[in-house]
């Protein structure tokens, strides 16, 4: 009896808890390293350098804009803090405009790849950013 | 002295052509035997298109439902404005219904009926990128047991649904769903037929010609003022003032939905179409005309005027190598 103790008492289960997701952050300056329209490459053909698209406490800024989701600068949300599905720009006091988060890590980097139709509903573009700093 | 190999009897080589032959018609896959559609119609008017198929079957495979793909304008929303039914003694009568997006292709690479159409197909010799297949199947399915099916595909479409006058080229394509747009040692399991320009007319819209080379083409065909689109001047439909040059230049004038005409007619880097790829005679630009014209965020450009200039901009060439400018409105149907 006693060695039956000894033997399950000298055992301790260690508990693993799963590591916590970490939230999604995606403040900092980002620009555009690809960029497609209806599946066409328009990055050798644009002009991208300039633009640059900053999220900073909730609120994001268009610097020399393109066309985007949004085309003045107002606030950001994700749908969730640790799994985004959803990224929401709200422009001044525009409706929402939301599209699906994409957020890869790329050779090392985050990428944040945005689907979204400026114009045209019919016309799709692409643009993949990387932060520029 | 040479000496030819000679088989007696020319009657030999004859037979094995045939038997040859006749396993090759024989032999597996959809075949489109012919195409009745009318070459004009007026916008609003449901035409009547018939697709003669034939389908020789060899035992043990199946079932299949034959698949159907149709090439059309997008603006004519065809899976809206089409009925197809089937006749066919062997198969018997039925009604052919839209493939759902979310089918993928049999040897489709994983691609949807449609989008594998396009892939293979492409838009059928039309010049502009505004057209789309439509997938229907019957609704029920064969078997391949040696026997060959023989039958009409009956199609019903409204055509102009977006208005405008079009030249345009149809396209049929057939297979089923169990090979798909392959060809294999028993033969090529898919037909595909472009037919000659078809007209519409009566439209109050563009005229869009999807047939007959243009001097200028924009992609996307159609978009609006916040898209960027690119304009390309093709040097090689025809002689122009311009022919020989290097760069040209674009010369456009924009119409705001608040009266306003806004010109930018400069021979800058702005301005400049680019031969590409070099030497190719097709000079292109691709910008997005809110910036473009530089318009206020409530301003929106409903349509662009444009000649293509030279370098001094002295030079000019518009529609259809008139001295009257192209014309190009901004909208989405």
């Amino acid at each position: 009896m006693l060695l039956l103790g000894t033997l399950f008492g000298s055992c301790k289960m260690e508990k693993v808890g799963p590591a916590a997701e970490a939230v999604k952050d995606i403040s900092g300056n980002w620009k555009i390293i690809k960029a497609t329209r209806n599946g066409a490459d328009l990055t050798a053909i644009v002009d991208f350098s300039q633009f640059r698209l900053n999220f900073n406490q909730g609120k994001y800024t268009l610097v020399n804009k393109v066309p985007f989701l949004v085309g003045q600068n107002g606030t950001y949300a994700l749908d969730d803090p640790k799994y985004p599905f959803k990224i929401s720009f709200t422009a001044g006091t525009a409706t929402p405009v939301a599209t699906a988060f994409n957020f890869p890590i790329v050779n090392g980097a985050r990428q944040l790849t945005l689907t979204f139709s400026p114009g045209c509903t019919n016309n799709t573009y692409v643009y993949v950013f990387q932060k520029s700093n | 002295m040479k000496q030819y190999l000679r088989i007696k009897g020319k009657g030999i080589w004859q037979l094995c052509a045939l038997i040859v032959l006749g396993v090759a018609l024989a032999c597996c896959g959809e075949i489109i035997t012919g195409v009745d559609q009318p070459g004009v119609a007026t916008v609003g008017q449901v035409v009547p298109i018939t697709v003669h198929i034939d389908i020789p079957t060899v035992g043990n495979g199946g079932p299949d439902y034959l698949i159907f793909g149709f090439l059309v304008p997008k603006g004519w929303k065809a899976a809206q404005n089409t009925t197809i039914t089937y006749t066919s003694p062997t198969l018997g009568d039925g009604n052919m219904v839209l493939v759902p997006s979310t089918t993928l292709a049999k040897n489709g690479g994983g691609l949807n009926w449609p989008d594998d159409m396009k892939k293979t197909f492409g838009i059928g010799g039309n010049l502009i990128d505004d057209m789309e297949w439509v997938a229907y199947q019957t609704d029920k399915a064969f078997t391949h047991n040696g026997s060959e099916i023989k039958g009409d595909l009956n199609i019903q479409i409204k055509v102009g649904a977006d208005n405008n006058d079009t030249q345009v080229k149809l396209g049929y394509v057939i297979t089923d769903s169990g090979n798909g747009f392959t060809s294999d040692g028993n033969g090529t399991y898919y037909s595909e037929k472009i037919t000659d320009c078809f007209s519409v007319t009566g439209g109050t819209g563009d005229f869009v010609d999807f047939c007959h080379p243009q001097l200028t083409t924009i992609n996307p065909p159609k978009s609006l003022d916040n898209d960027y689109i690119t304009l390309t001047f093709d040097g090689n439909v025809t002689t122009t003032a311009l022919t020989g040059a290097d760069v040209v230049y674009l010369c456009a004038t924009a119409y705001t939905s608040d009266g306003q005409t806004i010109v930018v007619c400069e021979q800058t880097d702005k301005t400049k179409m680019v031969q590409m790829p070099d030497g190719s005679k097709k000079y292109q630009i691709t910008f997005w005309p809110k910036s473009f014209f530089g318009t206020t965020d409530t301003q929106t450009i409903i349509k662009m005027d444009y000649f293509i200039t030279d370098k001094t901009g002295a030079t000019k060439v518009g529609y259809g190598n008139t001295s009257s400018p192209f014309e190009y409105n901004f909208k989405c149907s």
